[in-house]
């Protein structure tokens, strides 16, 4: 009797310790990942005198960008490497988005829905680069690349990646999941394979393709190395390079003026990312499922 | 991996009447071509001329003076005391990033399952540093970490520090873990959320009603069937941590005395800088092989779970 009297003291104890432990963590992993994020964006609004005042000693400041003023921005714009970068970042992630679309729609189609010999063979050759690291192979597609003239081009950026066997097993089992009637009426109806892929496939697709989208977006966004390879000059330049060489080693950087360059090199992302998560972490998921 | 499901729209294989038969190759290679010219253009025929170029030894300036060095770039790879250096370098960074990174996610994962208030803001915070680039990572962590950067500045309220980070090579490489740590378990988390989420809850009530421990629970239950999760992630976090670049390129270029000197920023050193692309060839083949030998474990790992 006396155990189930004092049951009810002892579990709600329990419950506030876990209720501590909730909070306490969450508050951690909010530290852990936000304070750096947080003191890059107020970091960026600062004159270089400012960004380290505030840390010597380390005072609130830091976090908060007291008498911010928009100068590392408008400077950025002005003379920036960064301005080209974000435009040519933009435009290279439009080829590559509208390339990866219509590639991996085409042959997702091809391999779901038209019976040809050797479809295994073709689906075999195009998994077989799924695994293939992008970074190893650089150069030879550099060579290759040069060899068609495109080197330091924003096509030349895009191309090499445009054929993804990621993109295709990405939107493959959306294809797969349609009902074949639905085609095979269409078909009865007289429509061709490419009337069909239009109007009947991809408006059930969607979902898939908009995935597709954000995550090839990312990928070509945040690329770093190809495109360091492959542009020389300046007006080539694409946004990673570009905050990259900001930070140039041997000489003090302007650190509210590298801040305000990677700050616009994220923001564009985080948005997307905070509206779209649900696409965003089912193609990321499948990245690592694969 | 994926398996090809059987589009069986036009009757039963093999029974196709010629015309039909014509018609649907004709269409499938007006729908495959561009895929497959540019993924065997651009990949495919890259592999062939890595596999050559590693035998050669030229210029990127003068490609044509090439002359045939046999396995020479292979032994190099081998045998120069620099790149030796950078397998070395590159075996401790993936070994120090897995034994971090696996743990903390899937501890991450286990913490942020329960059905708590913030939680989905959690997740938020934790996957932020996944979509924001290498580069910006590196960038933001150089400064963090620099003799006057924020992390000093916290240990100073402390009293203790400063550390340089970057240019002591006692820390330089941990460094550069903890930081690959920090921008990829969120990723880590989400996948072990994935398999957290696919244990049926009707298991885990069961062995509560019959008396186990929350810690007995998930040794026993858990554990186990989070195995295969473990292994897939496991994989594409060691591919992921082999093509690391951006913070060696950023946050170190290499430094102090080739201490971080990460094998694909090797690559890249040999390639366009010190301008071998033959022996950068035959760095690219063995980080290859290496990869597909992770690849190929994989397939192994994945293979019961295809096979229904």
């Amino acid at each position: 009797m006396s155990v189930a009297l004092d049951h009810e003291p002892k579990r709600a104890s329990i419950n506030f310790a876990k209720s501590a432990g909730w909070v306490t963590g969450v508050a951690a992993i909010a530290v852990a990942f936000l304070a750096p994020y947080i003191w890059m964006v107020a970091s960026s609004f600062k004159s270089q005198f400012e960004v380290f005042s505030a840390l010597n000693p380390l005072n609130w400041r830091a976090f908060v960008p007291v008498d911010g003023s928009w100068a590392n921005y408008a400077q950025l714009f002005e003379n920036g490497k960064v301005a080209t970068g974000l435009i040519n970042s933009f435009l290279v992630a439009c080829i590559q988005v509208g390339g990866a679309l219509v590639l991996c729609t085409t042959t997702a189609y091809a391999l779901s829905r038209i019976v040809f010999p050797g479809r295994r063979i073709v689906f075999g050759i195009i998994l077989a680069t799924f695994m293939l690291p992008t970074e190893a192979i650089v150069v030879p597609v550099y060579r290759v690349i040069s060899g068609l003239g495109l080197q330091d081009t924003l096509i030349g950026i895009a191309l090499p990646w445009l054929a993804s066997a990621f993109g295709l097993l990405l939107v493959l089992p959306a294809f797969e999941e349609i009902p074949r009637e639905l085609d095979e009426a269409a078909r009865i109806d007289g429509a061709g394979h490419f009337r069909i892929f239009w109007n009947v496939i991809l408006p059930n697709v969607k979902t898939a393709l908009a995935t597709l989208t954000l995550i090839i977006f990312l990928f070509s966004w945040n690329s770093f190395l190809w495109p360091l390879v492959v542009t020389s000059s300046p007006d080539k330049i694409v946004v990673q390079v570009a905050v990259a060489q900001s930070v140039s080693p041997g000489e003090l950087p302007n650190w509210g003026l590298t801040f305000a360059g990677a700050t616009a090199a994220t923001i564009p992302l985080i948005v997307l990312f905070l509206f779209l998560q649900k696409y965003f972490v089912q193609g990321l998921a499948t990245s690592g499922m694969k | 991996m994926a398996h090809l499901a059987e589009p069986r729209a036009a009757g039963v294989r093999g029974q196709l009447r010629t015309p039909a038969r014509r018609r649907a190759i004709l269409a499938a290679t007006a729908f495959l071509a561009p895929f497959m010219i540019i993924l065997v253009g651009l990949q495919y025929f890259p592999l062939g001329v890595l596999v050559r170029d590693s035998f050669y030894r030229f210029s990127l300036f003068n490609p044509e003076k090439a002359r045939f060095v046999g396995f020479k770039n292979y032994q190099k790879v081998f045998s120069d005391p620099d790149t030796l250096q950078s397998l070395f370098v590159s075996v401790l960074f993936i070994v120090g990033f897995l034994i971090l990174v696996l743990p903390i996610g899937f501890v991450l994962a286990v913490f942020l399952n329960q059905a708590r208030r913030g939680r989905s803001l959690a997740r938020v915070f934790v996957f932020l540093p996944v979509v924001t680039s290498q580069v910006v990572v590196a960038t933001l962590w150089t400064f963090m970490l620099s003799r006057d950067g924020l992390a000093n500045a916290v240990l100073g309220t402390v009293n203790t520090g400063p550390i340089s980070f970057l240019s002591d090579s006692r820390y330089a490489l941990p460094t550069l873990v903890v930081v690959t740590v920090w921008q990829q378990v969120g990723l880590c988390t989400i996948i072990f959320l994935g398999g957290l989420q696919a244990i049926p809850r009707e298991l885990v009530e069961a062995a509560s009603l019959d008396g186990a421990s929350a810690a007995r629970r998930m040794w026993s239950i858990t554990v186990p069937l989070l195995a295969r999760t473990t292994g897939v992630t496991t994989i594409v976090m060691t591919v992921f941590s082999l093509q690391a670049f951006a913070p060696a390129y950023i946050m170190t270029g290499g430094a102090p005395d080739g201490t971080t000197n990460l094998i694909v920023y090797h690559m890249y050193k040999t390639a366009f800088l010190i301008k071998d692309p033959g022996f950068a060839s035959a760095i690219s083949a063995v980080v290859l092989i290496v990869a597909l030998a992770i690849s190929l474990s994989q397939s192994r790992i994945l293979r019961p779970k295809w096979s229904y």
